[in-house]
């Protein structure tokens, strides 16, 4: 039983934004991250999804939020986070869906349905056999993997009830730590589909080969994606390399390749409190111009 | 502490679910100080290590058709079989018999106390099995480019095509089995149905570490330990993966030959022992090799 929990509590003292406050990782919401008076509320359902295609047999839970602005006839942009129930959560770090309603209210990002995964586990059938947990295969993997089964099986689900844009500049993903390399996996497998990525202390380290994208993103031509990579300077180094190192690397290699990047180093560790502080702010820079004709996406970053 | 812990570890359910993996790396696993150490040499191929409920190890050589019992206590080689058909995997069932794939007359037997061999299934060309705690047995047939599936009735079918198996193992809990192939730069896991039927392939172990210019890791046999890490020989070394499927590190070979496969043994299951060519070798270890034999057969052959 100790055991349990001298193993579970340093994850959880890490990855919880509201468990315990650490001096550096002391950042605050603002406004934008708060229900405001008089801005529309969107609406959030659950759901779950058992993938028989691309990562056959594993089943997750997913939510969808609607933004009150939504009319079903013009397509709306699309965003989409992994590890989905951390952003969807509204009482914690990121609070998503009431960063949209804000932002979205006041004209800075385009009608948006946010589509928020969590990663795939595929259950055992035997009595005590523990289930398969998928996450570092679909996220952490280079490959086109995973940007299938967004593409082949969560858009056209999704695009049943809802009417999604195929246009790449409106369609952004996100996702924190291995979640985070998996959004920026996904847009440099798919530029024709992915044009936006929002990367908190994202994995750029050899969890399973992501260590390389720096080298590749230099000896690469450019693609046209937007990315925003927030970073803290207490964020892990271990046996898979050092957070903070890699994510300069990123930095640096979206740089020389000309990439519209940018790049937000605080002081924090590997949680959300300071991609969370600054989402808002993340999302206005990620969006910018979205709503001009020559902006974003595979025509000009 | 407990109230804090559980605090904690309440909020970490509740917000990143199966989100995050502990990290394992090496210094888990190796002792310092610790090197690999020579137990046997002068065969002329040795393979198939398994441990019996004492902490002793048997292994074959199969040119020579002998099978070989390491004492767990006094670390004395003796001869356990002769005439063995070219005996090739092994491992201990339930039952307290030794199951052996004869590849020498494609036959699948299982070997009581006193070396004495009755046949489980004939005409499977197999190289290696695993032994579930019911004594449901799995067996590889690389020539066939097949698995197979024996029940404790022994009626045998195939359950696995199109891959060119090698090495076989189940995860603790026994709701994954896992399967090498010797060119393929992945381990392939798959689930067990109720029935022994397989579902959900998937290349969750990968990548592996390739020798510099070489395209092929030469994985062959596999061992498991009580926290679920997996371990597989290849040409790089002995390569450790956590349940996540990611590699945690490399574990240098003993000798420059090759290696073939890996077991624990000992009275306490932490000593690794590797079947390398002509010798085989151990090293002890933190961790503590996992088994299937502990329940009792619930239907006795």
């Amino acid at each position: 039983m100790l055991n349990i929990f001298t193993r579970i509590v340093p994850l959880a003292l890490i990855l919880l934004a509201n468990a315990t406050t650490h001096a550096q990782d002391d950042y605050k919401l603002g406004p934008d991250s708060m229900v405001q008076p008089n801005v529309p509320q969107g609406t959030v359902t659950k759901h779950s999804w058992t993938s028989t295609k691309v990562f056959p047999g594993t089943v997750r839970d997913t939510w969808i939020y609607v933004p009150s602005q939504y009319n079903g006839k013009t397509p709306a942009a699309v965003m989409i986070f992994q590890d989905g129930a951390a952003y969807v959560n509204t009482k914690q770090s990121f609070r998503v869906p009431t960063v949209f309603d804000n932002l979205i209210h006041k004209g800075e990002m385009p009608v948006t349905i946010g589509i928020f995964l969590n990663p795939g586990t595929i259950p055992a059938t035997k009595a005590g056999g523990k289930p398969r947990r998928n996450r570092s295969f679909e996220y952490d993997t280079l490959s086109g993997q995973y940007a299938r089964f967004l593409l082949e099986e969560i858009l056209p689900d999704v695009g049943k009830q809802y009417r999604l844009t195929n246009d790449p500049a409106l369609r952004a993903i996100g996702g924190i730590s291995s979640g985070g390399i998996c959004a920026w996996t996904v847009a440099w497998e798919r530029p024709d589909h992915f044009s936006r990525v929002l990367s908190h202390v994202g994995s750029f380290t050899n969890i399973r080969g992501g260590h390389v994208y720096p080298a590749l993103i230099r000896k690469t031509e450019a693609k046209p994606i937007r990315v925003f990579l927030q970073e803290g300077s207490n964020d892990l180094d271990n046996l898979h390399g050092n957070w903070p190192l890699a994510n300069r690397q990123m930095a640096a290699a979206l740089k020389f390749s000309h990439y519209d990047y940018r790049f937000a180093m605080g002081t924090g560790g590997h949680n959300g409190r300071h991609g969370g502080a600054i989402l808002p702010d993340s999302l206005r820079w990620l969006w910018r111009g979205w709503n001009e004709p020559t902006a974003g996406g595979s025509k000009k970053n | 502490m407990i109230r804090i812990a559980s605090l904690a570890a309440l909020c970490l359910l509740m917000t990143l679910p199966a989100a995050v993996a502990q990290d394992m790396p090496l210094s888990q696993v190796l002792v310092p100080g610790e090197h690999w150490q020579l137990v046997g040499s002068g065969y002329r191929f040795t393979e198939g290590p398994a441990v019996d409920r004492d902490g002793n190890v048997f292994f074959t050589d199969i040119p020579n058709n002998r099978i070989h019992r390491i004492d767990a206590n006094t670390g004395k080689v003796t001869v356990f079989a002769e005439q063995t058909a070219r005996t090739n995997g092994l491992m201990f069932g339930s039952d307290g018999r030794l199951y052996g794939c004869r590849s020498g007359d494609n036959q699948v037997v299982a070997y009581d106390s006193d070396a004495n061999h009755t046949v489980i299934a004939s005409d499977i060309a197999c190289n290696d099995l695993v032994v579930a705690s019911d004594l449901r047995l799995f067996v590889t047939d690389p020539a066939g480019r097949r698995v197979w599936t024996i029940d404790a009735k022994r009626n045998k079918r195939v359950v696995a095509c199109g891959i060119s198996p090698n090495g076989i193992i189940l995860w603790p809990g026994e709701g994954t089995l896992v399967v090498t192939e010797r060119n393929q730069p992945h381990l392939w896991t798959y689930r067990i149905e109720p029935d022994g039927s397989l579902s959900h392939r998937e290349q969750y172990y990968q990548p592996l570490r390739l020798l510099p210019g070489q395209a092929r890791p030469g994985s062959d046999g596999m061992t498991v330990d009580t926290n679920g890490r997996l371990y597989v020989t290849t040409s790089a070394g002995v390569q450790m993966f956590d349940p996540t499927g990611r590699m945690g590190g490399v574990i240098s070979k003993p000798h420059r030959g090759s290696l073939a496969n890996v077991v624990f043994g000992g009275p306490k299951r932490n000593i690794m022992y590797v079947t390398a060519g002509d010798r085989v070798f151990q090293r002890k270890t933190r961790v503590q090799g996992a088994v299937h034999f502990l329940k009792p057969p619930t239907t006795p052959r």
